[in-house]
């Protein structure tokens, strides 16, 4: 494993007016892993993935990417820096003027020389990865919400970052499709050693994926470790949230 | 200097007083207006996008803005020529509309037409982009949405404005002549009067204004959708406030334009 983590979150603050979101974050991913993020709707989830990737600027703490500290940093000197990173946003968030096409090859034709041809060609790449072909003349609104997230997916692939953010990956979809969303992550890491932080309280779903997983409650980490660990912790909110999933699921 | 403020970080609903308000809309949108100044100084323009809100901002309102000026320069006509003809003035008709259009008339009509279709669909789409954090998915890919969607809306309003203010311009004056000729003014003292009346410095001025509420509206505009909060009911809200804002600035605008171009002529 690398010396320097793929991210790592020092005491990171979060704090709206009359709000602190995230009270003092201490969060380590490294390369090639696959850290999930528990924790219930309103806990902060994704506004810890926000400040990883540096669409929000913490009140207080460091944010390292890649051995970057981003914290400090302003829009323009981070822009570049979120390359590095995918994202994929709970509800895909692709561009609904566009199509499927022009959302996938949206950061190839402003980041990167290529030729029309090339990126026809990791465009059609990107989307079998996702299982999705033959659906890039298609708009947004055509698709369902599993393939959606898919391409949405797959637009973030197309910059080969090393590292991929999932907000609520799964969240809305029938069994089947998170089924296969889990199963995309899973290969994506074992495939290209992809890192992956995947946000959700979908339990079920990030024990199959995880490899690590920290438990975020009131915007602070209360409990973290390998699912068998978190599945074992006596912490009573961990229970309760597991017990509350599994009642769901049943 | 946080050109983040212009989407905000902040989404608590917070209780703020109209005072403030308005103090922190007028920043934001001086925020909006350096942040585009300095990224269309140094960025690239998107040509395609811009091209695209050409059409949708200037052509798609010709037809509008020409049928709305019509009947403006035809009710003015109306008036003045009854006035006129009564006080053995008949020759002053087209000159007394040609004035009013190319001063006053076709720059306020351009600017609220525009504003009404235009100003309001970009808040809307704007705010709806926000709140789906299409955004925040730009702002990922490392793009500015100041460079893609701002400067876009930004440039077109003003390539597209004066075309738009000499179309208003040619309308209002034909609309006028199809009244005062059945008031029985000759086409020809019509024109001669519009001759005789009007500089070429009143339809410049006149153009000059309409680069003024170009900004104004596409900026307010932009400015509003890019600050949505609040879901569906927010996305509306900003829309409203995009149109009367931007129609409030658009007349005051107006008076002090015409007190710095035309006061002393
Ligand atoms: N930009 C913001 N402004 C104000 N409050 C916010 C903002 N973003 C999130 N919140 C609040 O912070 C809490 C955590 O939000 P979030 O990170 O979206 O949680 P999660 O993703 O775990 O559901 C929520 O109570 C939410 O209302
Ligand atoms: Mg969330």
């Amino acid at each position: 494993m690398n010396e320097t983590p793929a991210l790592e979150t020092r005491q990171l603050v979060y704090a709206v007016e009359n709000k602190t979101i995230l009270k003092g974050i201490d969060l380590r991913v490294e390369y090639g892993e696959v850290l999930g993020i528990m924790g219930a709707s309103g806990s902060g989830k994704t506004t810890l993935l926000k400040c990883l990737c540096g669409l929000i600027k913490p009140t207080a703490g460091e944010v390292w990417v890649e051995g970057v500290n981003i914290a400090p940093l302003s829009e323009r000197e981070r822009m570049p820096l979120r390359l590095r990173l995918g994202i994929v946003f709970q509800y895909a968030a692709l561009f609904d003027f566009l199509t499927v096409y022009q959302n996938v090859a949206f950061g190839l034709e402003r980041h990167r020389r290529l030729s029309q041809k090339q990126i026809r060609e990791i465009v059609r790449e990107r989307l079998a990865w996702v299982g999705l072909e033959g659906i890039e003349n298609l708009y947004p609104s055509q698709l369902s919400g599993g393939m959606r997230k898919r391409v949405g997916l797959a637009r973030a692939l197309a910059m080969d970052p090393h590292i991929v953010l999932f907000d609520e990956p799964t969240s809305g979809l029938d069994p089947v499709n998170a089924y296969q969303i889990d199963r995309l992550i899973t290969r994506l890491n074992r495939e290209l050693n992809l890192t992956a932080v995947v946000v959700s309280h979908d339990v079920t779903s990030l024990m199959r994926t995880s490899d690590r997983i920290v438990m975020v409650d009131e915007g602070q980490i209360i409990a973290a470790g390998a699912p068998a660990d978190i599945r074992a912790s006596e912490h009573p909110k961990v229970q309760a949230f597991l017990r509350m999933a599994s009642a769901e699921a049943l | 200097m946080r050109e983040e403020l212009v989407w905000l970080d902040d989404e608590s609903a917070r209780r703020v007083s109209a005072w403030q308000a308005s103090l922190e809309f007028v920043g934001a949108l001086g925020l909006l207006l350096f942040a585009s100044g300095r990224t269309l100084l140094q960025g690239r323009v998107e040509g395609r996008e811009t091209v695209h809100q050409m059409a949708f901002i200037g052509a798609a309102s010709a037809p509008i803005v020409a049928l709305t000026s019509a009947f403006t320069g035809a009710v003015v006509t109306l008036y003045s020529a009854s006035l006129l003809t009564q006080a053995g003035g008949g020759s002053f008709v087209g000159g007394a509309i040609s004035l009013a259009m190319t001063r006053e008339l076709a720059p306020i009509l351009t600017g609220i037409m525009v504003t009404a279709r235009c100003g309001s669909a970009i808040a809307a789409q704007l705010g709806t982009m926000k709140i789906t954090e299409q955004i925040d998915a730009l702002r990922a890919l490392a793009v500015s949405p100041i460079q893609y969607l701002v400067i876009p809306r930004v440039l077109a309003a003003l390539i597209m404005f004066p075309l738009l203010c000499m179309i208003a311009n040619f309308a209002g004056v034909l609309g006028g002549w199809i009244v005062a000729n059945a008031f029985g003014i000759t086409l020809n003292s019509y024109l001669q009067s519009i001759r005789l009346l009007t500089e070429p410095f009143d339809l410049i001025g006149g153009l000059i204004k309409t680069l003024a509420f170009a900004l104004i509206v596409t900026l307010v505009s932009c400015q509003q959708g890019l600050g949505t909060r609040g879901g569906a009911a927010g996305v509306g809200h900003a829309t409203t406030r995009a149109v009367v804002l931007s129609m409030v600035l658009i007349f005051a605008a107006n008076y002090f334009l015409a007190d710095l171009l035309f006061a002393n002529r």
